[in-house]
C-alpha cells in the first residue's frame, strides 16, 4: 500500500533543518500501524509526505501503486480525495457546516450529486453512531463526536488509507480509547489501512505495529 | 475537478456558505449595494435636474433673444433721460429683412384686465400676438386650434384662453366656441393653451392670459402700432447676439435714442441662457459621474478588502477544502462564485433600493427622476464586472493556500 524508498526531507532556511534521513518505510494493506515519536522528530513531517500534503526532497513514494512525485496540484487533490482519509489533532471541521454537510463535503469534490452526498453522509454518521447529531454543527459537538464526524468524512470516498494525525490529541483518556477502537474496529471490519501520528504510548499499544522516529530517522519498526 | 461556475451543485455550496456567513456578507453585500444605490440615485437625480430645469424652456426655440423698450437713460434729441418709447410693427417689418434672422414675433399687452362669461368672471392678462409667434414659443393646445394667419388678416375678434382663465370661466369645459367678454367686446374663444415652461410673456404665462390677434388688439385698445414684447429666431448658424448689433442698428434708425444709450433696448439672449444651461449641466453630470466613480471605487475596493480579510480568515477551511480533495480551480472558483452571487444579489438590490427612493423623490417634487432601464443595466454590468475583478486577487490568494498551512495552523 505505501512503500517509502530513501525519503528525504529538508526545510530551507537561514539554517536548513533536514527533516526526515533515508526514510525507508512499506506498510501493507489492512494494517494498523502508529508513528511515534517526540515533538520535532519529523513525524508529522513524515505524515504529510504520506498525505500528499507536503513534498519531499529525495527518494521514491508510491502509494496504491502510483507514484507520488512531481504531482500537479489537481493530480495530488484528485488522489487525496479518492485514496486518503485524513483525521486531524483539531478536527479540522468547516465551522459553520453541520456535520451532515462536513461529512458530504469531499463527495462534493467528486461533483456527486447534493442527494446522494447526504444520504452517504447520513449512512457514515450512522455508522458511527451520530445519526441524532446530524444537523448540529461542530460548535454544539463535544471532542469525541467531533472526532467521529471528522472520521466520517474520511471515510465516505471509502479510501484505501487512513491518515490520522495525534487524533486523540485533543481528547481525554475515555474518549480517546472510544476513538482508537473505533480504529481499531474500521481496520477489523473494514480492512482499512490506518496510520496514525502520536506522541501517546497508550494510542500506539492499541496498534498492531509501532514505527518509533527519532531525529528524523526511523529507530525502531 | 468537475466544479464549474455554471455547475447547480457548486450554487447550492456557495448559496450555503454565504447563507451561514450571514455578518459576513451583509458586510460585503452592503458595500455593493450602497455603491450601486449612490450612483443609480446620482444619474436618475443628476436627469431629473436636468429634465426640470430644461422643462423652464418647453416650447421655446432655443436659439432666440427677446427685446422690448425701457426707458431712455440719456437725454437725446429733446428727448428726456426717463421718458418713454415705444417699438412698432416697422420696426417689426425692418427686422424681418435682416439676413440670419428667422422670425420676428411682435407681441403686445394691454395690461391685466377682467373677463367675463355669462356669470362668471375672472382677470387676465390681456395680450395680442402676430404670425411669427409660433415659430419663437409652442404653448400646449388643451382645446380646440390656436391663432391662424386668416384671423391675423382679418383682425377676427377671435381668442386663445389660458387653461386657467379657460377653468374659471367655464368650468364645466365647454369652453372652445364660447363668446368672453373683454373690455365691453365679445371675443370667440377658439382654443385653450397653456405652457410648461417658466418664462412668462408680457409678465404673464399663457395659461393666466387671454391671447388674440395682434391687429385685433391694437384697434380694440386703440394700441395704433405699438409692439410691446418682440421674440426673434435666430437662422441656423447665427446667434442671436451676433445679430444684435445689426437688430440695434435697424431699430435705432426708427427712434431718437442716444447711441450710447445701452438700456434703452432691452435685449435678452436666450441662447445664452441655454448654453448656461448646458454648462450647468456638465458640470452637475461630471459632478454626478465623479461622485459616482467614487463611490464605485469605494464599493469595489470595500469588496476586494472584504473578500481579502474572508480569504485570510478562511485559510484553515480553504486548507480542508484543499485537504479532502478541492483543486485549486475549486477554490478560485468558489470564492469568486461568491463575488459574483454578492455582487448580482447585492447590486440588484441596490437598484431596486434607488428605484423606490427616486420613485419617493418623484412622488414629492414631481420631477421625473426614474433611471432609464438601460442605465440600471448599465450600473449593474459595471459592478459586476468590477466585483469580479475585485474578487480576483483575493481568490488567487486564496489558491496559493497549501493545505499544509491550513492544518498546522491550529
Amino acid at each position: 500500500m505505501i512503500t517509502l524508498k530513501d525519503i528525504n526531507k529538508t526545510y530551507a532556511g537561514a539554517v536548513p533543518l533536514h527533516v526526515l534521513h533515508d526514510i525507508n518505510l512499506h506498510i501493507d494493506r489492512g494494517e494498523l500501524v502508529s508513528i511515534m515519536g517526540a515533538s520535532g522528530s519529523g513525524k508529522s513531517t513524515l505524515l504529510n509526505i504520506l498525505g500528499i500534503l507536503d513534498t519531499y526532497d529525495t527518494g521514491e513514494y508510491r502509494l496504491d501503486g502510483h507514484l507520488i512525485r512531481n504531482l500537479s496540484e489537481n493530480r495530488a487533490a484528485e488522489l487525496r480525495n479518492r485514496l486518503i482519509g485524513f483525521v486531524f489533532q483539531s478536527f479540522n471541521l468547516i465551522s459553520y457546516k453541520d456535520a451532515v454537510e462536513n461529512v458530504a463535503l469531499p463527495l462534493f469534490y467528486q461533483g456527486v450529486s447534493r442527494r446522494k452526498r447526504r444520504i452517504l453522509a447520513m449512512e457514515q454518521l450512522d455508522r458511527l453512531g451520530l445519526a441524532d447529531r446530524a444537523h448540529h454543527l461542530p460548535g454544539e459537538l463535544s471532542g469525541g463526536q467531533k472526532q467521529r464526524v471528522a472520521l466520517a468524512r474520511a471515510l465516505i470516498t471509502n479510501p484505501g488509507i487512513i491518515l490520522a494525525d495525534e487524533p486523540t490529541g485533543a481528547l481525554d483518556s475515555k474518549t480517546s480509547k472510544e476513538v482508537i477502537q473505533i480504529f481499531r474496529d474500521l481496520n477489523a471490519d473494514l480492512g482499512k489501512t490506518i496510520v496514525i501520528v502520536t506522541h501517546d504510548a497508550g494510542v500506539g499499544r492499541q496498534t498492531n505495529r509501532i514505527i518509533r522516529i527519532v531525529d528524523g530517522r526511523i529507530s525502531n519498526d | 475537478m468537475k466544479i464549474t461556475l455554471f455547475d447547480i451543485e457548486n450554487w447550492r455550496e456557495i448559496g450555503t456558505t454565504l447563507a451561514r456567513n450571514k455578518t459576513r456578507t451583509f458586510l460585503t453585500a452592503f458595500g455593493i449595494f450602497w455603491g450601486t444605490a449612490m450612483l443609480a440615485m446620482l444619474l436618475g437625480g443628476a436627469d431629473g435636474l436636468e429634465r426640470k430645469l430644461r422643462s423652464n424652456f418647453d416650447g421655446f426655440a432655443s436659439n432666440s433673444a427677446v427685446l422690448f423698450a425701457n426707458r431712455r437713460t440719456i437725454s437725446y434729441q429733446g428727448f428726456n433721460k426717463g421718458s418713454l418709447w415705444t417699438l412698432t410693427t416697422t420696426d417689426i417689418e425692418n427686422m424681418r429683412l435682416i439676413p440670419g434672422i428667422d422670425a420676428v414675433a411682435a407681441t403686445n399687452g394691454a395690461g391685466t384686465m377682467v373677463v367675463s362669461s355669462g356669470r362668471n368672471s375672472t382677470t387676465a392678462s390681456v395680450q395680442g400676438v402676430d404670425k411669427d409667434f409660433l415659430k419663437a414659443f409652442l404653448p400646449t393646445i388643451n382645446a380646440g386650434r390656436f391663432l391662424n394667419e386668416s384671423d391675423l388678416q382679418q383682425k377676427a375678434k377671435v381668442v386663445v384662453i389660458g387653461r386657467n382663465v379657460a377653468n374659471s370661466l367655464y368650468p364645466a369645459g365647454n369652453a372652445v366656441g364660447q363668446f368672453i367678454n373683454v373690455g365691453g367686446i365679445y371675443y370667440k374663444v377658439v382654443g385653450i393653451a397653456s405652457q410648461q415652461a417658466e418664462i412668462q410673456i408680457n409678465g404673464e404665462k399663457i395659461d393666466n392670459a387671454v391671447t388674440m390677434p395682434l391687429p385685433t388688439l391694437a384697434r380694440a385698445f386703440n394700441q395704433g402700432d405699438a409692439v410691446g414684447g418682440v421674440m426673434i429666431t435666430a437662422r441656423e448658424g447665427y446667434t442671436p447676439s451676433e445679430l444684435k448689433p445689426r437688430i440695434i442698428r435697424t431699430i435705432r434708425a426708427n427712434h431718437p435714442i442716444h447711441p450710447d444709450d445701452q438700456q434703452a433696448l432691452f435685449f435678452f439672449d436666450v441662447s445664452e441662457q441655454f448654453e448656461m444651461l448646458d454648462n450647468l449641466f456638465m458640470g452637475i453630470t461630471l459632478l454626478a459621474m465623479f461622485v459616482g466613480i467614487g463611490t464605485l471605487v469605494a464599493g469595489i475596493i470595500g469588496v476586494g478588502n472584504i473578500m481579502w480579510v474572508i480569504v485570510k480568515e478562511r485559510t484553515t477551511e480553504i486548507g480542508i477544502r484543499r485537504a479532502i480533495g478541492a483543486t485549486p480551480a475549486d477554490i478560485v472558483t468558489q470564492i469568486l462564485s461568491e463575488g459574483i452571487a454578492l455582487t448580482i444579489v447585492a447590486g440588484t438590490a441596490g437598484i431596486v433600493f434607488a428605484v423606490g427612493v427616486l420613485a419617493l423623490a418623484q412622488q414629492l417634487f414631481d420631477i421625473k427622476f426614474q433611471i432609464e432601464f438601460t442605465t440600471a443595466m448599465g450600473i449593474l454590468a459595471i459592478f459586476v464586472v468590477l466585483g469580479i475583478a475585485a474578487s480576483i486577487i483575493p481568490s488567487l490568494k486564496a489558491m496559493k493556500i497549501k493545505p499544509i498551512e491550513a492544518i498546522n495552523d491550529k
